[in-house]
């Protein structure tokens, strides 16, 4: 069975939040909701200095610990590595909000939270409520575009190769700086990436082994 | 705060004490309030106090976890994972005591002395214990926050429900309840240094627990938080109620008023202590660059 994960390339990212707003556009995620985000940042000192693009979401990481600290069994770690959370089982405890060390996972409290305060929903955001229904009250994050590898798979195409299987952000990322694809497979574009260019992981620390790599060669 | 500051700074946590997070905060109270009481009660054989106690953790610590859940008509499924999460194992540990301790004050009320109230009495004892100390293990287990990541946290929280429990029961017992106030202010005494110790240990230990843990304690002794930990649980928690508890050992006994105000400030540094550990739970910059 796979193990999907993500590379990203720090070079190559300008940050222009394509992914940002892709995500939230496949997801139809409401206002305040963001799956993925970019962190822009500066390291060295005036005159010597390099701004840095840092996209960051869920990890979906090997030993997740939102996965064990979950009471209820609504996050879970499916076959291919994917962190997923059934909606249907989340009783908004926010444990898992706490035990991320990323700070991945964000309660989504107010379901009638507008676009535009004071004026109602717009129509695109009622159709997200229907094809898309969060839940108010439950724990919401990055899926790794789950449903979209699944219909692709049942197509028989290849995640990560095939833009109807590959996660939205990754399809819309103008420089190619996203990878997305088998972490199991040596041959897959993600692992000869990060083995040839000594891809990283956020906080390797925690233990948690995240499947989400880094490359800044 | 700039949109993602929080990455690259240390970021506190505030699910569990900002917004509707204070719900938290009272429940994390009322379990250590609840469950010292109980263990205090069963200690000096003391029905009211274990009344008292039994209700605390119903109906407070109960009623204000359950106001804080987003899905609270589904509060049942967070016994589903007893395996791997201690939210879930607490939430056993508090079902089992609610059942033990009503059966247990059942057997006292009515068959006191009986083999039944003791096999009772040290099922609940037990169930109490986990009880008080779960909370401990529930932030323990959390890795992303080293200054919570501490062995020394649960037996804090056991250690901080007891001593409260004890200023409870001497209230009850001042109040007219069957307590031997001496002995139970002996006992007070004897936790209350200890508390103040572990205090301490566990903010010196958290120095050497990384740089987040360090900021952690920065925050507490010298931070926005200090006023709380210095006003509330130094100097109400502890200095005061040592005061009269010593004053009462030399003098043979302390007033009325005098214990019942000791108590009052034992209470309000219970809920300062709980209050500076959430809020000092603080996560380690996700990335390390300059804030841009």
């Amino acid at each position: 069975m796979a193990r999907y994960g993500m590379v990203i390339d720090l070079l190559r990212c300008i940050g222009c939040y394509s992914c940002v707003i892709a995500c939230k556009q496949e997801h139809f995620l409401p206002s305040g909701i963001f799956w993925n985000r970019l962190v822009i940042g500066e390291t060295g000192k005036y005159p010597v200095v390099a701004k840095q693009m840092y996209p960051v979401l869920c990890n979906h990481c090997k030993e997740a610990a939102c996965v064990k600290v979950c009471p209820s069994g609504a996050t879970t770690k499916r076959e291919d590595g994917m962190v997923v959370i059934d909606y249907d089982k989340c009783v908004g405890c926010r444990y898992c909000v706490i035990a991320c060390p990323y700070q991945q996972r964000t309660f989504y409290a107010d379901g009638k939270r507008e676009y535009f305060p004071g004026q109602g929903l717009t129509e695109l955001e009622l159709i997200g409520k229907e094809l898309y229904p969060l839940q108010p009250g439950t724990v919401v994050k990055c899926n790794f575009c789950a449903e979209r590898v699944d219909e692709g798979l049942k197509r028989g195409l290849k995640p990560g190769v095939d833009r109807e299987a590959t996660p939205a952000c990754v399809n819309a990322c103008p420089v190619k700086a996203r990878y997305f694809g088998d972490l199991d497979d040596p041959r897959s574009e993600v692992s000869v990436l990060i083995k040839e260019k000594r891809g990283f992981q956020l906080h390797p620390e925690f233990g948690t082994e995240p499947s989400v790599y880094y490359i800044t060669q | 705060m700039k949109p993602y500051e929080w990455m690259v700074r240390y970021t506190a946590q505030s699910e569990w004490i900002e917004r509707r997070g204070v719900l938290m905060w009272l429940a994390e109270v009322a379990s250590g309030l609840g469950a010292g009481l109980y263990l205090i009660s069963l200690f000096f054989n003391n029905l009211w106090g274990m009344l008292v106690g039994w209700l605390i953790v119903i109906a407070l610590k109960g009623g204000f976890h359950l106001a804080y859940l987003g899905k609270p008509l589904r509060f049942w499924r967070i016994a589903l994972k007893p395996g791997t999460s201690w939210m879930s194992r607490g939430f056993i540990f508090m079902v089992l005591f609610i059942g033990f301790g009503a059966i247990q004050m059942a057997f006292s009320y009515w068959l006191p002395g009986t083999g039944l109230e003791v096999t009772f009495k040290v099922l609940t004892g037990i169930t109490v214990f986990l009880l008080a100390v779960y909370t401990g293990f529930v932030m323990n287990y959390v890795n992303g926050i080293p200054f919570w990541n501490s062995a020394l946290l649960p037996l804090l929280f056991v250690l901080g429900g007891v001593l409260d429990g004890c200023g409870l029961i001497i209230a009850i017992g001042l109040f007219g309840g069957d307590v031997d106030i001496m002995a139970a202010e002996a006992v007070s005494r004897v936790l209350l240094v200890s508390t103040a110790v572990v205090i301490g240990i566990y903010l010196w230990s958290a120095t050497y627990m990384g740089a987040a843990a360090k900021q952690s304690v920065v925050e507490l002794v010298r931070g926005h938080i200090a006023p709380i930990l210095w006003v509330g649980v130094v100097f109400f928690g502890i200095i005061v109620p040592v005061v009269i508890s010593v004053s009462s050992y030399f003098t043979g006994e302390a007033s009325s008023g005098l214990l019942l105000f000791g108590i009052a400030c034992e209470t309000i540094g219970a809920f300062s202590l709980k209050y500076c550990i959430l809020k000092a739970g603080i996560y380690s910059p996700l990335i390390s660059v300059n804030i841009y």
